[in-house]
């Protein structure tokens, strides 16, 4: 059981991360998705104890460890709360730039690095 | 009492003013108010733990063992006095400027909740919830302003944090399979029998997690974006208030529970932190752009956080706690004072400068005073060679940018001044500075105490 759990958590890992160095932002925000899935799959494969559902038990009953349970809603909750926000961010990044492409953001960043660098060449002859 | 109230004021008045339009000036004045009082508490609080021990509640009124622990020791309280401090700068700076979305006064509010509930929490889980609310808080805050520039800044943020937080997961997750246990003085007790290949994966994790948050070398790669792009008072916060999360995690989680672990990477950290040193400084010297130097600068000086906690003891943990909190007043100010213009703010930003580099009577002195002891302990002439350079470094980078944003008639430094309550504040932060700096017995005892209160907790393994 352990091993599925693990196995599971893995693999979901693992597209996570292959998903996060894609080049299209809606794919980076399902990669972190599918992250945070490994996360609960994780949080509930570390329960303590197995067996039945831990409501009305009789004395003696074998139960399932309730504390992951609660940890995992608690995790799912704020995941899906920032996830949420993260969607909206890419919403808002797409209306403004007009692009999904990570590349394409980047030539911003270009921007600002050819302008530092007249900035620095204005200083040089400034100084000679 | 004043501990339940210091928690759910900030938090409750936060909710409130979400829904306001925070771009009104009372509205702004209000959530000011809220962080002073939230100063205020937490400074009983902190008197009331100095005086009598540290303070502890178990929520819901559950017994022991099964309740949540809210656990206030010294190392807690000076963290949450000190980021309530840098926000209610960063927020009057911002109030006093004038605020552009309406949500700006709720968010800095749930921040300071949020904040206030890491520094606070005797829980790993629950540490990951207060965790939440800040980051959450802080993802939207760094959109501020709402041009281009913020809105890449924030989704590098968001996306990368985000990361960082379910590595957290993973590791709270590990932490609970292997001791059974989530309460942290608990598992403290219980992690010197758990298989130690389990446990240095476990710890391997959370340090990722808190590295990623403090922008450590080699995780410091979405820093320069985000602290270039935000606005001023923005970039305050996150490298004042948010970063200090990642510096309270390393020293609560590493020698506050996993001491063997941390003995066994001890080399490694200092070496990290070595590099991480290094390469802000020789890049922060290299950036022409004010933001961008401040934001290399952040990665070098978080550097020798990470080295004090590596050297470990309580002179390195004193210098660890010590130059956290001289490190964010510094940033803090540098970064208001980079917003402004007029008179004033040249001479705040030079004490700024100062106590980055180490000059006495900043408050950096001390810092980098108490960082020397630590490097000499450990006697290691490397260390205190490699001290020395990161600051003779930071003394240039930091002198560039006064030069440049000071000195040169360049048009984009030149324009109307600030207003002066504007500038009385940046000087006041500076002033602040200044005081730590001249009289350091207080934060230095305060330190010391933070560090044993932290080493006493850990039993001798």
């Amino acid at each position: 059981m352990i091993l599925a759990f693990a196995l599971a958590a893995a693999v979901l890992f693992g597209c996570g991360a292959y998903m996060l160095l894609k080049r299209d932002l809606l794919r980076v925000v399902g990669g972190i998705m599918l992250i945070s899935q490994s996360a609960m799959v994780t949080i509930i494969g570390s329960s303590q104890s197995r067996g039945r559902a831990p409501i009305g038990v009789q004395p003696g009953d074998v139960v399932s460890d309730p504390l992951p349970q609660a940890l995992a809603l608690t995790a799912l909750v704020i995941g899906l709360a920032t996830v949420a926000l993260l969607l909206a961010l890419v919403h808002r990044v797409i209306v403004v730039f007009r692009t999904s492409e990570v590349d394409e953001l980047a030539a911003g960043e270009a921007e600002h690095e050819a302008a530092l660098e007249a900035q620095r060449q204005a200083d040089r002859e400034e100084a000679s | 009492m004043i501990f339940t109230l210091a928690l759910l004021l900030p938090w409750v008045t936060g909710v409130v003013l979400v829904a306001l339009d925070g771009r009104r000036r009372d509205v702004g004045w209000l959530a000011v108010a809220v962080l002073a009082a939230t100063l205020a508490l937490l400074a009983v609080l902190t008197a009331q733990v100095l005086r009598d021990g540290s303070q502890e509640i178990v929520t819901g009124g559950w017994p022991a063992g099964v309740g949540i622990v809210l656990h206030a020791d010294v190392l807690g309280v000076v963290f949450a006095v000190l980021s309530v401090l840098v926000l209610l700068a960063a927020a009057t700076h911002e109030v006093l400027a004038g605020v552009r979305i309406r949500a700006f006064p709720g968010l800095v509010l749930l921040l300071a909740g949020g904040l206030t509930g890491i520094f606070l929490t005797g829980d790993v889980f629950n540490f990951y919830v207060f965790f939440e609310l800040a980051m959450t808080a802080s993802y939207a805050l760094t959109t501020y302003g709402g041009k281009r520039r913020q809105l890449r800044a924030a989704l590098v943020f968001t996306a990368v944090n985000l990361l960082g937080s379910f590595i957290f997961l993973l590791s709270v997750a590990g932490t609970y399979r292997v001791t059974g246990t989530l309460a942290m003085h608990d598992v403290a007790e219980r992690m010197p029998a758990v298989d130690p290949n389990a446990a240095i994966l476990v710890a391997a994790g959370f340090f990722i997690a808190f590295s990623v948050k403090l922008g450590l070398f080699p995780f410091h790669f979405w820093l320069p974006t985000v602290y270039t792009g935000s606005r001023p008072a923005v970039a305050a916060i996150l490298s004042g208030a948010v970063a200090n999360i990642g510096a309270y995690g390393l020293l609560r989680f590493g020698p506050g529970m996993f001491p063997a672990q941390l003995r066994l990477a001890a080399a490694a950290l200092v070496v990290l932190g070595a590099a991480s040193l290094v390469y802000g400084a020789v890049l922060a010297v290299a950036r022409g752009d004010v933001g961008e130097t401040l934001a290399y600068s952040a990665i070098g000086q978080v550097g020798y956080v990470l080295v004090a906690i590596g050297v470990g003891g309580t002179v390195g943990l004193t210098a660890a706690v010590l130059y956290s909190a001289v490190n964010a007043l510094n940033k803090t100010l540098l970064f208001l004072a980079v917003g402004i213009r007029g008179a004033l703010v040249a001479g705040a930003f030079a004490v700024g400068a100062l106590s980055v580099a180490g000059v006495p009577p900043a408050a950096g002195f001390v810092g980098k005073l108490e960082l020397f002891r630590a490097g000499i302990v450990v006697g290691s002439p490397a260390l205190v060679v490699l001290l020395v350079v990161g600051s003779a470094l930071s003394l240039v980078y930091m002198f560039q940018v006064y030069q440049g944003r000071f000195w040169r008639t360049d048009p984009s430094a030149q324009g109307p001044a600030s207003s002066l309550p504007l500038r009385l504040l940046t000087a006041a932060v500076a002033l602040i500075v200044l005081a730590a700096g001249l009289w350091p017995e207080p934060l230095l005892a305060v330190s010391d105490r933070a560090a044993e209160a932290l080493l006493a907790g850990v039993p001798t393994a």
